[in-house]
């Protein structure tokens, strides 16, 4: 997973729907993002201002708070489902140096004492702890990076596509030698450009592995066609579409096309050929196992 | 390997835990509470974790040692297993641990003193009655894996009483009128971890000690050295276990090759441990012809007199963690195949399943004892077996 350090055009998700969803809590956060992955707001605006380009990335600027990021979050998968989800944004911290960026491992809501546990990536970025707080940290107690938005946006987006696909990334505004008070807010593009290659790399990493997660899920496009063809109940569709998903595990793609362009009586008509076809292919010595024999 | 480590606060101040530390101090570290915070969380993918499992470091506190239910064993109520590692740094396909855990990060629980004084404990207590350990067994998902298992069971008449094992006349008779076995290898396997580990360094010197106890190290791994350093000792039984050089390909992976395998268990031979050979798990796509050629290559590096036992097993999984595995891998063609589900564990189809056995049996036989091997098979298998 370290070679994705290069940086590389982002592949259209148009048909593989490897999307990619960015949170932000403030539009200076969305900046330079914007900028370098062209993304162009999208109309009407509604509650959370939200961005996208044609690649399968989107973003959500959630404005400030759990609850605010956890609705943002919400609300752009709503318009826009992604595959993976990635919260930027700056933060305090406890002792490191201002313009460090931190892959989260662990999020602490203060308020709750819930902890939030994102996924080791295996890419080699500097990482820490979180703590999110109801209001700005001025006192830096621990060792930790401290925001106002992760613990809702983890939340809420782990509910939403497995916890594997969500990370957070901060960039330390702030800590007890550069406290808040003297923080401006036009610094924030600043902060984000020196951390261009480092959330590049991220939003690489997870369009790889949403996509991977997305093809491994797949279904050939016979299945759409026979859903058009024929009548299904809701069982009958969750069964062809594990009938479908056989048949491309087996390597067996031309065969559900064949039969796929055969009329049947109905949609029974059609499992039961399916069935029948699968039974014969995947016995020992069958012509659809694609494993090659011992 | 790993992509992080994470401790949890208690054994913050354990010596392994110091060690394993300084040896991955290019990690990221991330300490916890207790490690159920990260290896239980609901939605996890296991597949995707694997791609970058972290390491877990955590104390075990219950059910150090638990009993292996009826019909498992060297003898039915003194056979219990221990895991001191939950998953596995290799990647097999027909794994069940794929399908019992959420996670697919691996836990090391680093106090090994504990589980040795449960062991201890164990071996002082009474043996349990036969029929109170499948009781108190028999309904539990972690039962229900191990019975599905291909564990050695060496007690004939209750294997064939519960259909569990099928042991041929006399093989029971290979360690009969042993001690307890205590079965490690389960959730884990025993000797891949073990450089950084030190399971076997810290537990065969431990089992030297109590002669009558037995320790079974469940592996497919070549990571013989430390075991080479030690004095080889009776009741240390170096069990691996194989598939035919396709099946290896394609479902094992991270996996050392089947050659290398043997080398090393020719070694362990060769400095007089006890080894034993798993032919397991049998695929319905190996031909028996494919199996008799790994035969030929494992009997040539191996000297079959010298084996503690050898068996067989099917493929099986209970039929919940085979549910979970084709949600992981809806792709993969093992789990696209025809199956049959009996008494909720499930088994691959094959349309002439016990003569395809026999015939791999009969290859087998060419080379060993028939007395000195025994067949796993399905919980509750019909007696058509």
């Amino acid at each position: 997973m370290n070679a994705m350090s290069e940086h590389r055009p982002l592949t259209a998700s148009k048909g593989n729907g490897a999307t990619v969803n960015l949170a932000v809590a403030h539009r200076l956060e969305a900046e330079r993002l914007i900028q370098w992955f062209g993304l162009a707001e999208n109309l009407p605006r509604g509650e959370f201002p939200w961005y996208g380009n044609e690649d399968g990335l989107s973003l959500v600027v959630t404005g400030s708070g759990v609850e605010r990021a956890a609705a943002g979050v919400r609300c752009l998968h709503e318009r826009r489902p992604g595959c993976a989800w990635l919260n930027l944004g700056i933060a305090g911290h406890g002792a490191a140096a201002v313009g460090t960026g931190l892959l989260i491992h662990r999020i602490e809501d203060r308020s709750t004492g819930k902890r939030h546990w994102p996924s080791p990536t295996g890419l080699k970025l500097p990482g820490g702890n979180l703590i999110t707080v109801s209001e700005a940290e001025t006192d830096y107690a621990e060792d930790a990076a401290y925001d106002m938005e992760a613990a809702g946006f983890f939340a809420a987006a782990s509910r939403l596509v497995a916890p594997d696909l969500v990370l957070v990334y901060k960039i330390v505004s702030d800590n007890p030698e550069h406290p808040l008070a003297g923080f401006r807010r036009g610094q924030v593009p600043l902060r984000f450009g020196a951390r261009e290659s480092e959330i590049r790399t991220l939003v690489a990493h997870l369009r790889e592995r949403g996509s991977r997660f997305v093809r491994w899920h797949s279904l050939p496009t016979e299945y759409r066609q026979l859903l058009g063809k024929y009548h299904f109940s809701v069982t009958r569709k969750s069964a062809l579409a594990k009938l479908c998903r056989r048949f491309t595990a087996l390597g067996l793609e031309q065969k559900i096309a064949v039969l796929a362009s055969k009329r049947y009586h109905n949609a029974g008509a059609l499992m039961a050929a399916l069935e029948a076809e699968l039974a014969g292919a995947v016995a020992p010595g069958g012509t659809g196992s694609k494993e090659s024999a011992s | 390997m790993f992509s992080a480590i994470y401790f949890e606060s208690a054994v913050r101040d354990h010596p392994r835990t110091h060690a394993i530390l300084r040896r991955y101090r290019d990690l990221p570290q991330i300490e916890c509470e207790r490690y159920g915070e990260i290896f239980n969380r609901k939605s996890q993918n296991f597949r995707l974790q694997k791609e970058n499992p972290a390491l877990i470091l955590a104390r075990k506190h219950g059910g150090k040692v638990l009993p292996a239910p009826g019909g498992y064993g060297f003898d039915a109520a003194g056979s219990h297993y221990f895991s001191h590692m939950l998953n596995c740094i290799y990647d097999c396909r027909y794994c069940f641990l794929q399908g019992m855990y959420r996670s697919a990060h691996c836990v090391l629980f680093v106090n090994y003193e504990d589980f040795a004084a449960a062991i201890e404990q164990t071996l002082s207590d009474p043996p349990l009655p036969k029929e109170d350990i499948h009781r108190n067994s028999c309904h539990s998902a972690r039962s229900r894996r191990i019975s599905s298992s291909t564990l050695p069971t060496r007690s004939c008449d209750s294997a064939q009483d519960d259909g569990v094992v099928h042991l041929p006349t006399g093989a029971g008779e290979v360690a009969s009128g042993a001690g307890q076995v205590f079965y490690s290898g389960y959730d884990c396997d025993s000797l891949a971890f073990e450089p950084v580990s030190g399971f076997a360094e810290y537990f065969v010197p431990w089992f030297a000690a109590r002669s009558r106890a037995i320790l079974e190290l469940r592996t497919k791994s070549t990571q013989i050295g430390g075991l080479l350093k030690q004095e080889p000792i009776p009741n240390c039984i170096i069990a691996m276990s194989f598939t035919t050089h396709a099946a290896a390909a394609r479902w094992e992976h991270g996996v050392p090759a089947i050659d290398k395998r043997l080398a090393a268990l020719r070694r362990l031979q060769e400095a007089g441990w006890p080894v034993a050979l798993r032919f397991e798990p049998l695929l319905p796509d190996m031909k028996p012809d494919a199996c008799g050629e790994l035969f030929e290559q494992v009997f040539h590096r191996l000297d079959p007199r010298r084996l503690h036992s050898v068996s067989s097993g099917l493929f099986r999984m209970p039929a919940d963690y085979f549910r979970n595995a084709l949600k992981l891998y809806p792709d993969e063609a093992l789990f696209a195949r025809e199956t049959r589900t009996r008494n909720g564990v499930v088994a691959l189809q094959h349309p002439n399943e016990e003569a395809w056995l026999r015939q791999i049996e009969t290859a087998l036989f060419r080379h060993i004892d028939p007395t000195n091997y025994y067949r796993c098979a399905d919980e509750n298998t019909d007696s058509e077996n």
